[in-house]
């Protein structure tokens, strides 16, 4: 106890020298406060968005190696995957959720389509987005498909991004398919059909084998009996952005179904029906196990296993360059920090080796001499922390503002600078991204010339919060330490009748 | 009157020397008396001192506390319950009140006083230091007055033995006399061994066993 008292008369009576020891830490105690608040509201920042964008995963073929594997074949034919192995890869303990999506064409003899008088489209070659363009009775494709391959309905199953953005809704009493064999249709396609809810229909549709090239397809009918298990209402135009007015680009005729049926028809090499994957990691570090896994279940070296870093690294660089920034600063001023306080520490003792070579005549141990010197220090340095904190977190948020001010500035000119495409590159290629795609696919890819529309985080709301604290007293407590450790050090050295002799 | 400290054969070299300062020395210190220890400058006054209180070691011989090697007992523990010292220079902590300086002492002697203040003022009054002085930073007192707090504090944690090294020396006739006064009572009326390392005649002529050294030997004068 008695150490304590005497090293609180001491920090009183030696006021010049600990307040310069003291403005020292708490120049270092802010400044580490300041650097660590940055530090891990931006590692939290980077987190959020890393789980966000980066589990994200994407399958996309790598048309370098599709070339390179062609044998010099005039007719290079896109790689696909199998609608089996997409659900197979689903399976995976990797993946935090999967999401299965599927698209075709039917037409059916129990329903009368909207707009059925401008004519069928949808022709085996014709784009199959969410959206699709669609031949129409003036489509110079359509006179070359047959009649049977025409189609006045789309097919979907698990597209129900316009019901979550409010552009479509279910009626009263409908519900999503939530089983095979179960399908949900347009209220005017109900009415205009004279049917019901609780009603069953037949839809035909068709897969087919490409062969090698236009006029050596070969088409396999199928078809689906349905249940309507309820409508719903479109709030859109009947056309939306579509080019082409046939009843097959109609929103209205669009049929919802269950993804087994769309999806389990499709095996390899068959297209017509348009098989989506989207696969979501548990962490994005797993990516590579999780690669390894789909090799292992098939999945071909000329697709890339990739996650969306275009739009990760346009959004999250800035916050992770200023992450680099506080995280070098921090070391700098822990360093110098560091040699400051063991000097000081180191020329503490030899301005006290007098009062420590008293002390000692009198029969205090080294151990108790050293403990009251730490106590010193550990006093100054937990003032200093405690105006350090407060001070680290008023300071934090305008220091962020400019730091991340000046790394968007920077990341935007090196994306204006890198805007030109480069020639002759060839990146990797989304499956079903472009018209003519092939019937599997596996999600889009993250943008072309690794460029994004993703925005950029301009602004960050810095906050201390317990984790930084817990990191700031760590830091002052080992500060301290290596100040009492020189200390000990130092006076283990000394015996008091040779300090006294020397003073006399 | 009991013996409380011995020296038996006690020789010491300085570190890296071979030349023993200090060669076979035997003497006993009992309590209730005073001590002088005289010789010429040089002739290692200090360094018997040094050893006696515990600040240094012999290189050679035995020095016994009672009857404890002092190599057996922590020379810490020594110093702080067993034996007080007034150093020449004082050696006080001068950026502290001559109050504070003597209850540090008696902290560290982990001494039983409850209230260590007021046993701190009383002992500051024995020795002539009144409660004013004793508030003062000692950096503010006389030569006399530091001197007294120099003896105080070595008393303060009441040790069987006081050390004093030219006690005397910077002060003037007046408190010498004083000091000596005090010393005298130690040893008299509070059955204290008192050791006094000393040029002086003055000093010389209270004690009641005169040590010479020369040539590195202890030598009785007069009993």
């Amino acid at each position: 106890m008695y150490i304590i008292q005497n090293a609180m008369q001491n920090l009183l009576r030696n006021k010049g020298r600990n307040l310069m020891m003291a403005a020292i830490i708490f120049v270092v105690i802010v400044s580490s406060v300041v650097a660590l608040i940055i530090n891990n509201t931006a590692s939290g920042v980077i987190n959020d968005y890393k789980t966000r964008f980066g589990s994200e995963v994407y399958l996309t073929v790598n048309m370098e190696k599709v070339i390179q594997e062609s044998d010099g074949s005039s007719r290079i034919a896109r790689p696909t995957i199998p609608a089996e192995q997409l659900l197979a890869f689903a399976s995976s303990d990797y993946l935090l959720s999967t999401k299965m999506t599927a698209g075709g064409r039917g037409n059916s003899d129990d329903l009368k389509a909207i707009d059925e008088d401008k004519g069928p489209g949808g022709g085996p070659m014709l784009s199959m987005g969410p959206v699709p363009g669609g031949g129409g009775p003036g489509d110079s494709n359509l006179s070359s498909i047959p009649k049977t391959r025409q189609y006045y309905y789309h097919l979907f199953a698990n597209q129900y991004d316009d019901f979550e953005s409010g552009s479509r809704e279910l009626t009263e009493g409908s519900r999503f398919p939530e089983k095979s064999g179960e399908c949900l249709i347009s209220q005017e396609l109900l009415e205009n059909s004279g049917l019901a809810i609780g009603d069953t229909i037949k839809i035909n549709s068709d897969i087919n084998d490409p062969g090698t090239g236009p006029g050596d397809e070969t088409y396999y009918d199928i078809e689906f009996q349905l249940t309507i298990v309820g409508t719903y209402q479109d709030l859109t135009d009947e056309y939306g952005n579509s080019m082409m007015e046939n009843a097959f680009t109609n929103r209205r005729n669009e049929i919802f179904m269950y993804i087994d049926d769309l999806a389990s028809v499709v095996t390899e090499g068959l297209m017509g029906i348009d098989v989506n994957a989207t696969y979501y990691l548990k962490d994005p570090d797993l990516l590579e196990a999780f690669t390894a896994e789909l090799r292992a279940k098939g999945l071909k070296e000329t697709f890339d296993v990739t996650t969306d870093e275009a739009s990760y690294n346009a959004i999250v660089g800035p916050v992770v360059a200023m992450k680099g920034i506080s995280l070098t600063f921090v070391a700098i001023v822990l360093a110098f920090g560091a040699i400051i306080v063991a000097l000081l520490a180191s020329l503490a003792v030899r301005e006290r080796k007098y009062e420590i070579g008293v002390l000692r005549a009198m029969g205090m141990k080294k151990s108790r001499v050293a403990l009251g010197l730490w106590t010193e220090t550990i006093t100054i340095t937990a003032f200093c922390l405690v105006i350090g904190l407060a001070v680290g977190g008023f300071a934090a948020q305008p220091i962020t503002n400019i730091l991340l001010d000046q790394q968007v500035e920077a990341a935007e000119q090196a994306q204006s600078n890198s805007f030109m495409p480069q020639p002759g590159g060839s990146g990797p290629v989304a499956i079903g991204g472009g018209p003519a795609g092939p019937t599997v696919t596996a999600g889009p890819a993250p943008g072309f010339f690794g460029q994004t529309s993703a925005e950029t985080i301009k602004s960050i709301d810095v906050a201390i919060n317990l984790e930084t604290i817990l990191e700031i007293i760590v830091i002052a407590l080992v500060l301290s330490s290596l100040a009492g450790l020189i200390a000990i050090r130092r006076i283990t050295k000394y015996e008091p009748m040779k300090i006294l002799m020397e003073r006399n | 009157m009991t013996t409380i400290l011995s020296l038996d054969n006690v020789s010491y070299a300085y570190e890296g020397t071979t030349k023993n300062v200090l060669q076979n020395m035997s003497a006993d210190f009992e309590t209730g008396l005073v001590y002088t220890i005289i010789g010429k400058s040089g002739a290692g006054k200090t360094t018997l001192l040094s050893l006696l209180s515990g600040l240094d070691v012999a290189t050679d011989g035995r020095i016994l506390v009672g009857k404890a090697s002092l190599k057996k007992i922590n020379r810490d523990t020594y110093r702080s319950r067993h034996v007080g010292v007034v150093f020449q220079s004082y050696n006080l902590l001068t950026n502290a009140t001559a109050l504070q300086n003597i209850v540090l002492s008696m902290s560290i002697s982990h001494c039983p006083q409850k209230n260590k203040k007021a046993y701190a003022y009383a002992l500051l009054k024995k020795i002539g230091i009144d409660r004013e002085t004793a508030d003062r930073k000692i950096l503010k007192l006389s030569g006399g007055e530091q001197q007294r707090v120099a003896i105080a504090r070595a008393l303060a944690h009441n040790p069987a033995i006081l050390i004093a090294d030219e006690p005397t020396g910077n002060l003037d006739k007046e408190t010498e006399d004083d000091i000596l006064n005090i010393f005298a009572r130690l040893a008299r009326e509070e059955d204290r061994c008192i050791i006094i390392v000393t040029h002086s005649k003055r000093v010389t002529a209270i004690a009641d066993v005169v040590y010479r050294i020369q040539d590195g030997c202890l030598t009785a004068e007069n009993g």
